[in-house]
């Protein structure tokens, strides 16, 4: 992601040096550098944006099997014996579900519904619930696992990292190397299951599905809060020991790309005390990449994680997809698709706007 | 071809990499004798295998080396089945989705300008939309999908991080002056690309290969998990999905689901190594980072 900073760095020197009386709008641009780079990165952001979710729409609209069509066939059937109201039916349906005119009219009755109303239609197995509504009630228990898994293994395999990269020739350091090498690529879904398998069922020791006891009544209490945290400790945790080596990987070949540089050494030579140099020299100036690859990973939270989801029949985003699958809930699954587009972008985006200000070498270099 | 070999006697120097290699190169062996394996197995139990019988859910002992399933089949046949598949997978998609990365990158990059601009959008839109929801939804609404139907939208959705890489190393690579020498004998861009600059980019090349590869195995594994995927194929998560479905984990059958991950776990095993080892031979300022 180096090369994003440098790229704006680039550009931001380049419109400085031109600050040459110029009229009008460029005059402006080059006047105003941070703004300009926000404006043209929030430009980006909506095109991609639209361009992401109107590719999906088209896919969607493509595949074979238009599930409303057959919803509304096996209507028709029901309805044989009125012939107006099965019309009238069908034409409802159509309507509500945005299936009037040619694919271009049902794409901007797409994107006015989304973008105006910010609706995302109804649900097909839940109509006339909104899709929406599905969404939003399974979007905190995603939220919630997968944000603190995140930041819990990003926060470890940070420090990990730091720690492995600063004892570099300790052999404790080079043999967990090994173990992040191997565990690092490994899906999340084959530790969750082993971990069911063994603390779940075989020594009953944690909870294996749901996010908390049917019996539990829900709100801020006590107990239905420790059930809850029961619940997501296994999912939590298979997330995080497979995660938390990604990071500490990157975190540790930057700190030891740091460690060759000159001023580590000038640091050294001036007396200061090792603790210092660790956390002031070297981790600071390796914490970037890693701020990256966390705001990467929150993009992604949005994603929900299906398979771990699925297997705990944890009520989230990921589980919601696959039901809304098996029902051909058309709505719910483009919902859940552009709410993962839109948290990828958005990551990325504020990424952007992010970095200036927490790198103070991006910041001069304007 | 010295630079081949080159590349050969490499690999030879570094533990890592050749490591990786002997284990890919087991897996695939063992994934590709699965007909004779199977044999074998058909033998020693005395009957077919992957037929159902009536000893369901025998644990893992002499005569059944990873236990039956639910149908009474024999899950180290079956995991054997799995491993075909899964592999086979890695092959269609993994390569069709480098090719198109190679092509595109070379293209762009090479050709620079306006195309450079157009495919590289093309590249970061592709990179945004997430491929998971899209393949299940197109595995559930499309009735009958074949192996290779999936492997194609698994190419299609995965070639541009690939891309992005080789861009980045073929724009490095085209202002060295063996590059110009080239042009000014005039030889034309294929020939530049293919006798020049992609051997020079082998190992890069292998890699997209692999992270592709691993990438579609772990995608159709994550399909078949849940259960949707082609039908009438049986790959590793196949497999994982009879054992949860089943109830293999209550019943304690460890054989029918210890046994996809653990191979599933190897061949990523390999191929990370593969990776950390070709890192290290294109980039010898890592020698000392990747430690012991």
């Amino acid at each position: 992601m180096t090369e994003v900073s440098t790229e704006t760095a680039g550009a931001q020197t380049e419109s400085a040096t031109v600050l040459v009386a110029r009229q009008g709008v460029r005059g402006w641009f080059a006047a105003h550098p941070l703004l300009t780079h926000i404006i043209k990165r929030f430009a980006l952001y909506i095109l991609t944006l639209w361009a992401a979710i109107s590719g999906t729409f088209l896919f969607f609209r493509l595949i074979p099997g238009n599930p409303i069509d057959a919803y509304t066939q096996n209507l028709a059937q029901n309805y044989v014996y009125n012939q107006k109201a099965n019309h009238q039916i069908i034409a409802h349906y159509n309507q509500v579900f945005g299936l009037n005119g040619n694919l271009f009219t049902q794409y901007t009755h797409y994107l006015y519904q989304l973008v105006v109303n910010h609706d995302l239609g109804p649900s097909l197995i839940n109509y006339p619930t909104p899709a929406w509504t599905l969404i939003s009630n399974a979007l905190p228990w995603t939220l919630g696992l997968l944000l603190v898994a995140t930041i819990v293994a990003w926060v470890l395999g940070l420090l990990l990292g730091a720690a492995t990269g600063w004892w570099r020739r300790n052999p404790v350091s080079g043999g967990l190397t090994y173990v992040g090498t191997a565990i690092t690529h490994i899906p999340y879904y084959f530790v969750a299951l082993l971990g069911v398998f063994y603390l779940g069922y075989t020594h009953s020791i944690l909870p294996t599905s749901l996010a908390y006891d049917p019996g539990v009544v829900m709100g801020w209490n006590w107990h239905f809060m420790t059930s809850v945290v029961k619940h997501a400790l296994l999912p939590a945790c298979s997330i995080i020991f497979v995660s938390i080596f990604g990071h500490m990987l990157g975190m540790r070949f930057q700190m030891i790309m740091t460690l060759g540089e000159d001023y580590l050494n000038f640091a050294e030579a001036k007396g200061l005390r090792p603790n210092v140099i660790m956390r002031k020299y070297a981790m600071r100036n390796s914490f970037l990449p890693q701020v990256t690859a966390l705001a990467i990973s929150l993009g992604a939270v949005f994603n929900g994680n299906v398979l771990v989801e699925n297997l705990f029949k944890y009520p989230g985003v990921g589980h919601l997809l696959v039901q809304a699958v098996g029902n051909l809930d058309y709505n719910v699954i483009m919902g859940v698709t552009d709410l993962g587009i839109f948290g990828v972008l958005t990551g990325a985006f504020l990424l952007d706007l992010i970095v200036p200000v927490i790198d103070p070498r991006i910041r001069r270099a304007r | 071809m010295r630079r081949i070999l080159g590349f050969f006697r490499a690999i030879g120097r570094s533990p890592k990499l050749s490591l990786g290699l002997a284990l890919l190169i087991i897996v695939v062996v063992v994934g590709f004798l699965n007909g004779w394996l199977i044999g074998l197995i058909r033998t020693h139990i005395g009957a077919d295998p992957t037929a159902v019988s009536p000893n369901h859910w025998v644990h893992p002992n002499g005569k059944y080396l990873l236990g039956t399933d639910q149908y009474g089949r024999d899950v180290a046949a079956m995991t054997l089945d799995g491993l075909a598949t899964s592999l086979k997978i890695g092959i269609i998609a993994g390569g069709l989705s480098t090719a198109i990365a190679i092509v595109v990158a070379f293209v762009a990059a090479y050709r620079g300008g306006l195309l450079d601009s157009f495919l590289s959008a093309i590249t970061d839109f592709f990179l945004v939309i997430p491929t998971l929801p899209l393949l299940i939804a197109y595995s559930a609404f499309a009735k009958h999908v074949s192996l290779l139907q999936v492997g194609v939208i698994l190419a299609v959705f995965s070639w541009p991080g690939a891309a992005r890489t080789i861009r980045t190393q073929v724009l490095s690579l085209r202002q060295r002056s063996y590059v110009d020498l080239a042009k000014v004998t005039k030889l034309n861009t294929f020939e530049v690309i293919f006798a020049e600059l992609a051997p020079n980019m082998l190992g890069f090349l292998a890699l997209g290969l692999a992270y592709a590869a691993v990438a579609s195995m772990f995608a159709l594994i994550g399909l078949e998990v849940i259960g949707l995927g082609p039908s009438g194929v049986i790959d590793l998560g196949f497999i994982l999905n009879l054992a949860t479905s089943g109830g293999a984990l209550t019943l304690g059958a460890w054989g029918i689901f210890v046994a996809p991950i653990a191979i599933a776990s190897v061949v990523f095993f390999a191929l990370t190594l593969i990776n950390v080892g070709l890192e290290e031979k294109y980039n010898p300022r890592l020698r000392k980072v990747a430690g012991g």
